[in-house]
């Protein structure tokens, strides 16, 4: 297991540094940074003092053997926007992602396993097809929509929620709904397909004929066994979300990693892109990584296989 | 569900309300909340360039004169006065009252250093280039005069003076031989009618009015500039009334809301105009039909600018025949103009021997809708247009590598209303953006900055402008129109050269 964990860490690197390549060449390529940060209005002599700067008159090569050489040693360099280590930068602002994206899983695992368990146990009825009705609109949603549909009902029409910023947890309400019911289709139907499946099985009827009911036997027997696929989606959606905030941010004015990787690519700062793109990697690979893992843990034919 | 409805949804609605207390802007406190879609990172103008942070410094600092928006004539601000010894000596002096926010008063020496400081090798301020281009040094003469030695003549002095270089006390980016050119970029202790109370970089500034500011003091006690990245997040609290004033807001979402009780539509005029450039040096096909001027007077009567202006920007927007922004000083009106005439234009194609048009590449990065007109009304005379809308940057690059045989390019002057501020950056000849070639136009615009005599200058321009219209270098298009939504209880004054100056605002 333990060589397994390492050969996947070492992946997860691999991964970061060829995304990493990939993007500082394309950023390079399709902008010219110094203008970028000077702006429209700037004049040549601006962007020439910027260019000087940040040493961005060097070939595109040569800065990426910089960064990476940097980054060897634990240096990811200076915000070019920010003017700040682009480390710091980052340790400050992940406090903030990490919170709404745990907000946002707890809400969608706060909807969606009720959901999908109301709709297993009472298939084909007008509970299952409400269930899956609210499913196909979380679905067809865009997360824009339903952040700005939130933003008028709650924060403008009855004014009960702050609609931007991050400076208490009832600003992070309205954002963790709106990033959590994004997952809540795929969760929800995943749980109701696995308790459908579960509820079928031998140990149940055993179950049922000891009497076991309800919320009880679901709690007790069939969750447990139908809950395993879900727990590994779970983990990916946590990585998604980690990394998919942007818009969400952006929106609430969140001062995340999903804000500072949209300022950063509007102002062509090469250095926070190239880390943020780096920790979204790793946060991925760790996701899925950790979904192998728990998944394991929980089902010993996993282990043996 | 009855249940759950008594005792989950209500309590929690009830909290949700009792615990919501929004931060109201308005009179009730004395605090304007301004949104602004840029992230504010560094308040040291002296280290920035875009248009939210001219806003700020106007706020914050003050400079050795002040630009009158209304008569666009220079005026005595921490400056009272000049005196020009010959014509690259100017001597400068100073107010007595001038206090920084940190309580320490303005000397000759602070002046002297800033100006140096900017000019300097270590310095790397973004203002380097435009100071370093006339100012020789500046040395301190007397406890209120600084003299500046300059390299060469040059007209904009005292509007450099006014808008570029905003003062700093001796010794604040280098002190004790460290240097440190972040100094002011987060603790900015200034001049200005306000002063930093809190800024958490990206999100919030707090500004407070300073006290012992020498001039008029604002109206308004606390300003608090908020980043919003989203218009949308910007129009709900403003309708909410967390915020009192937006600005750079789309025309029709600034029409919509303004028809509201809940907000104020204003629109004012802007600097920024749009124009196309034509490639007339055949940087990209030396005989192409770009360098025959009958095709460019024909793109130019092909134009249907003016209800460009009016539909697609609206508002103050208007057309203009001239390479300048009719505000600036310069801008002659006189110069030839192509009215709107397309039967003329395919006749003009016709001449200069396209009668059945040829294929043209028009790159463009902003304002799309304004791209798909030019190209429709390019079309409509024969000219098969291929567009191409990129980023700013991508254009630039082309430009710079000689690619672009058109573009639609629009300029703001950093809201200088002289047309110094655009002349020189589009058609003399060390500058890519002149597609013209015409070495003897550049020198008429050069010409203009190398004396102090207005009305020579005007002449100057006259000419220069004369031979862009002529020539039909550019087809000009339209001014700009700046639109704000602001609270009804907010009086904010807007000013002709389209810079917005929060620290005029009042409440009603």
């Amino acid at each position: 297991m333990l060589k397994y964990i390492l050969l996947r860490g070492l992946l997860a690197l691999a991964v970061a540094f060829t995304v990493s390549l990939a993007a500082f060449f394309l950023l390079n390529i399709a902008t010219d940074p110094a203008q970028a940060i000077a702006g429209e209005n700037a004049t040549e002599e601006v962007v020439q003092t910027i260019r000087d700067r940040y040493g961005l008159d060097q070939p595109i090569p040569v800065r990426y053997a910089r960064w990476l050489g940097g980054v060897l040693q634990g240096d990811f360099g200076e915000s070019y926007y920010w003017h700040k280590p682009v480390a710091e930068l980052v340790a400050e602002r992940a406090g903030v992602t990490i919170t709404l994206a745990l907000a946002a899983l707890a809400v969608t695992i706060a909807i969606s396993i009720p959901l999908g368990a109301l709709a297993a146990l009472n298939p084909n009825t007008w509970i299952d097809r409400m269930a899956l009705g609210v499913a196909v609109s979380a679905q067809a949603v865009p997360n824009f929509w339903l952040g700005l549909i939130m933003i008028i009902l709650l924060g403008v029409m009855l004014p009960i929620l702050p609609i931007s910023g991050d400076d208490s947890w009832r600003h992070f309400i309205l954002p963790a709904f709106v990033l959590g019911a994004s997952s809540v289709p795929a969760v929800m139907r995943l749980t109701r397909t696995g308790l459908i499946e579960v509820m079928g099985a031998d140990y149940i009827r055993t179950a049922r004929s000891k009497g076991f009911r309800g919320i009880g036997l679901l709690r007790r027997h069939a969750l447990r066994n139908a809950l395993l696929p879900v727990i590994s989606v779970l983990a990916v959606q946590l990585g998604q979300k980690f990394g998919g905030s942007v818009i969400t941010e952006s929106i609430f004015a969140i001062n995340g990693l999903g804000r500072l990787a949209l300022e950063s690519i509007l102002g062509a700062d090469i250095p926070t892109v190239q880390m943020l793109i780096f920790v979204f990697a790793i946060v991925f690979v760790a996701m899925n990584l950790l979904a192998d893992i728990l998944n394991a843990a929980l089902d010993p034919r996993i282990r043996i296989a | 569900m009855k249940h759950f409805m008594k005792r989950i949804v209500g309590p929690s609605l009830v909290a949700a309300a009792l615990f919501s207390v929004p931060a109201m802007a308005g009179p009730d406190d004395d605090t304007l909340r301004a949104a602004m879609s840029e992230e504010i990172l560094n308040l040291d103008y002296n280290y920035t360039t875009k248009r939210e942070y001219i806003i700020l410094a106007q706020m914050t600092d003050t400079t050795l004169f002040d630009l009158d928006p209304v008569t666009q004539e220079y005026r005595p601000a921490v400056a009272t006065g000049y005196t020009f010894v010959d014509e690259t000596t100017l001597d400068i002096t100073l107010r007595d009252d001038v206090t920084f926010h940190d309580g320490s008063v303005l000397s000759a020496e602070d002046v002297a250093y800033t100006y140096n400081w900017i000019i300097g090798d270590d310095s790397k301020s973004n203002a380097s280039g435009t100071i370093g281009r006339w100012l020789e040094h500046a040395e301190v003469t007397a406890p209120d005069t600084v003299r500046f030695h300059l390299k060469s003549i040059y007209p904009l002095v005292l509007r450099d003076m006014a808008q570029r270089v905003m003062l700093r006390k001796a010794g604040t980016y280098d002190a004790g031989g460290t240097i440190n050119r972040d100094a002011m970029a987060q603790k900015l202790i200034g001049t200005g009618p306000y002063k930093v109370v809190r800024f958490e970089p990206g999100q919030e500034l707090v500004l407070e009015r300073f006290e012992d500011f020498f001039g008029d003091k604002p109206a308004i006690k606390t300003i608090v500039v908020r980043n919003l990245p989203d218009t949308g997040t910007q129009q709900a609290e403003l309708m909410n009334g967390s915020i009192d004033w937006m600005f750079k807001v789309p025309l029709d979402l600034a029409e919509s809301l303004g028809a509201t009780p809940l907000a104020t539509h204003l629109s004012g005029p802007d600097l920024r105009v749009a124009f196309v450039v034509l490639d007339a040096a055949g940087n990209t096909d030396p005989k192409g039909p770009l360098t025959k001027v009958k095709v460019r007077q024909a793109i130019n009567h092909a134009l249907n600018k003016a209800e460009m202006a009016k539909f697609l920007i609206g508002g103050s927007a208007e057309p203009i025949h001239t390479a300048c922004h009719p505000a600036q000083f310069g801008c002659d009106q006189s110069v030839r103009d192509y009215p709107y005439d397309p039967a003329k234009a395919k006749a003009l194609l016709a001449e200069a021997g396209y009668p059945e048009g040829f294929d043209l590449e028009l790159w463009a990065y902003r304002d799309k809708p304004v791209a798909e007109a030019v190209s429709a009304d390019l079309t409509a005379i024969g000219i098969n247009v291929n567009l191409r809308y990129v980023k700013l940057e991508s254009l630039n690059q082309a430009r710079a590598a000689h690619d672009i045989p058109a573009y639609i390019g629009t300029w703001g002057s950093g809201g200088t209303a002289d047309t110094a501020a655009i002349a020189r950056i589009h058609f003399s000849m060390e500058t890519d953006r002149n597609l013209s070639g015409d070495e003897a136009l550049a020198a008429d615009v050069l010409a203009a900055e190398q004396t102090n005599d207005q009305e020579e200058r005007a002449a100057d321009y006259t000419k220069a402008l004369g031979t862009i219209a002529e020539q039909a270098y550019w087809a000009p298009l339209f001014t700009y129109s700046a639109n704000y939504l602001v609270s009804p209880h907010l009086d904010f004054p807007l000013d002709p050269d389209g810079l917005p100056r929060l620290q005029n605002s009042s409440w009603k």
